[in-house]
């Protein structure tokens, strides 16, 4: 968080060390500069090859253009992961985590441990092949909020997640016992059951049929090169679907350890990451159409600070907590995590007349709550339940357009922070809705009072 | 019925200062009449068919229109600004044709903003934002009178730090 003044109680006690202190503390891993060297070696090379390649260099060869790029690419990667690397150290000590990086212009990130989120280990591919890990942690709220330590050794990596998991919560720590807490298993998801699933989600069966509509039209017109053609991209197109959801859900694994809940999963590249239960925010649980029928769904949770996180990595914080799973066991991890709040089926309905503004949805909007949480319910190709404890509303919003005017329909919102959670009655009848909300700022005061 | 909709539903809304409407006036209204004087003056200097000057001055007209819409619009659009201090909550209210009512617990607020452009500044006036952890809270109060923003602000923060529960 930018503004010191923004949550004045979570303000830690003013830390020893300035900025201007010196910069003691741990490197990462050795490797680290040499990996990352890697990495950046390869966008070197690429460019320095296109631009000497494209423009031409003067008179001199093609192979001394590229003897140059690829050397001097990989040199300039090496050299600036070195750098990096040299000039990066963290310190743990009694309060925050610190992290000091840069050669000219000095940062240095105080991470408070009891602002600390999550902490979590991926293991990109490359880093996997040597034993090494990154370190993310998660702050909550501002927009970089947190930072990521790469890379140590994925031994190290448990201690020091276990260390500040331990300081966020404000345990002792015992540094002797030497293994994360594994915990008991709550739920696998084997790569069978992920394939099978994608195979008949909704999104993969349109693509599936634009693809061969595609690929017949150009048949029938009588195009064969096309067809050919066709038939590799569409083909590549849907193997990449298929993988992209299969190869990082692989081997899933869904642990109740004391922290939180903890995943795991990923062929290439690792994942783990805990997901506290006092962090959750909201759960949404997703049955696309022939899933609900085969009695499957998707898990998802919103967590405050995971938001931005996304991205297309394969290792990248993912808010999906179950990718499939049974009725049953999404039924036990929801208990775990927003106890007794998902029994109520939501009663409220959208009104006949809201027609004309959503024609077909209206039939499947319900919202409702109970004493524990607000659920709401929409969609009939795909089914989503947002459900919301109660002390964790953010903020109500009623409103209302000039068609809802009309038809006296409203809208009522229930906040929570950014993430896959919309817990949304559209449309509703405008009095029921004002109602729903103010009802649901008494349950959400006294819950927030017992909590 | 739509203003039952959007009642208070403790204390009475409180209600922002009428030089909101100026600074309406002057963000909205003003470059639609300068837009409106070069369309009349292109369409009548301009050496073209007199089929286009016309609809040049058309357009003119038009736009003065609008400006006239948007002056009345701006009042409108003021005295629908309304706050109302609860107990527990913060209530917001605001819009004209899209109404919309955000009730904030005071305990989940995360940070409160006051801010005034320029313009603001020379009316007198600020507008208080509340952050809770979600970005879609977004309750804003413009056209508050510089005390009060300041009041209201150290209220809320006041009120946030005695009620704070965390995200």
């Amino acid at each position: 968080m930018s503004d010191p003044d923004a949550a004045p109680q979570h303000t830690p006690p003013p830390a020893p060390a300035g900025p201007a202190a010196p910069a003691v503390g741990r490197r990462t891993h050795p490797l680290t500069g040499l990996l990352q060297g890697v990495l950046w070696a390869f966008a070197g090379v690429a460019s320095l090859t296109g631009s000497l390649l494209g423009d031409g260099w003067g008179n001199v060869p093609t192979w001394v253009a590229l003897l140059v790029a690829v050397v001097g690419g990989l040199a300039l990667g090496e050299a600036a992961g070195f750098l990096q690397w040299y000039f990066t150290r963290y310190v743990i000590d009694t309060a925050e985590v610190r992290v000091e990086r840069g050669i000219l212009t000095k940062t240095s990130r105080r991470m408070p441990f009891e602002r600390i989120q999550s902490v979590d280990i991926a293991e990109p591919l490359l880093a996997r092949a040597f034993g090494l890990a990154e370190l993310r942690i998660d702050m909550a709220g501002g927009d970089d909020a947190g930072t990521t330590l790469r890379f140590l050794t994925l031994e190290e990596a448990r201690a020091t997640r276990r260390l500040l998991l331990d300081r966020a919560h404000g345990r002792e720590h015992d540094a002797s016992v030497r293994h994360d807490v594994q915990g008991d298993l709550v739920a696998e998801a084997s790569p069978a059951q992920v394939l099978l699933g994608t195979l008949v989600s909704l999104d993969f069966v349109i693509a599936v049929l634009g693809g061969v509509g595609l690929l017949v039209a150009s048949l029938v017109a009588g195009q064969v090169v096309v067809f050919l053609g066709g038939v590799v991209a569409v083909g590549t197109w849907l193997i990449q679907i298929v993988g992209q959801r299969v190869i990082r859900q692989w081997g899933f694994t869904l642990h109740r350890t004391p922290d939180g809940l903890r995943i795991e999963r990923g062929l290439l590249s690792r994942t783990s990451q805990t997901i506290p239960f006092a962090r959750v925010q909201g759960v949404a649980v997703h049955e696309p159409f022939v899933w609900r029928r085969l009695g499957w769904s998707r898990l998802d949770v919103d967590v405050a600070g995971y938001a931005k996180a996304g991205g297309d990595d394969a290792t990248a914080t993912s808010s999906t907590l179950l990718p499939i799973a049974d009725r049953e066991v999404t039924a036990r991890v929801l208990e775990t995590l927003v106890p007794g709040a998902f029994s109520a089926e939501p009663d409220v309905q959208a009104p006949s007349r809201a027609w004309p503004v959503d024609p077909v949805a209206w039939r499947f909007r319900r919202v409702g709550s109970n004493e524990q949480g607000f659920t709401a319910r929409e969609g009939w190709v795909e089914r989503r339940t947002s459900v919301v404890p109660h002390h964790k509303v953010q903020s109500v919003e009623v409103r209302q357009g000039p068609l809802g005017r009309r038809l006296g329909l409203a809208t009522v919102e229930i906040h929570t922070p950014d993430g896959p959670v919309d817990a949304d009655g559209k449309n509703l009848d405008a009095e029921t809705a004002r109602s729903v909300a103010l009802a649901e700022l008494d349950l959400a005061r006294t819950a927030r009072r017992g909590a | 019925m739509s203003d039952d909709l959007f009642r208070p539903v403790g204390p009475p809304w409180q209600r922002v200062s009428p030089a909101l409407t100026k600074a309406l006036r002057i963000l909205c209204v003003l470059p639609l009449l300068l837009l409106a004087v070069v369309l009349a003056v292109l369409g009548v200097l301009l050496p073209v068919p007199s089929v286009v000057s016309w609809v040049l001055l058309g357009a003119a007209a038009a736009t003065v229109l609008g400006a006239a819409w948007t002056w009345s619009w701006a009042d409108r659009s003021r005295r629908a600004v309304g706050y109302a201090e609860q107990e527990d909550d913060l209530i917001v209210s605001s819009g004209v044709m899209f109404r919309r009512l955000v009730a904030v617990p005071y305990g989940r607020m995360q940070f409160v903003d006051v801010s005034a452009d320029p313009l603001e500044r020379w009316l007198g006036i600020a507008t208080v934002t509340l952050h809770t952890a979600s970005t879609e809270t977004a309750a804003e109060i413009p056209g508050l009178p510089a005390e009060e923003a300041t009041r209201l602000r150290n209220r809320l923060t006041e009120l946030g730090e005695s009620r704070g529960s965390g995200v």
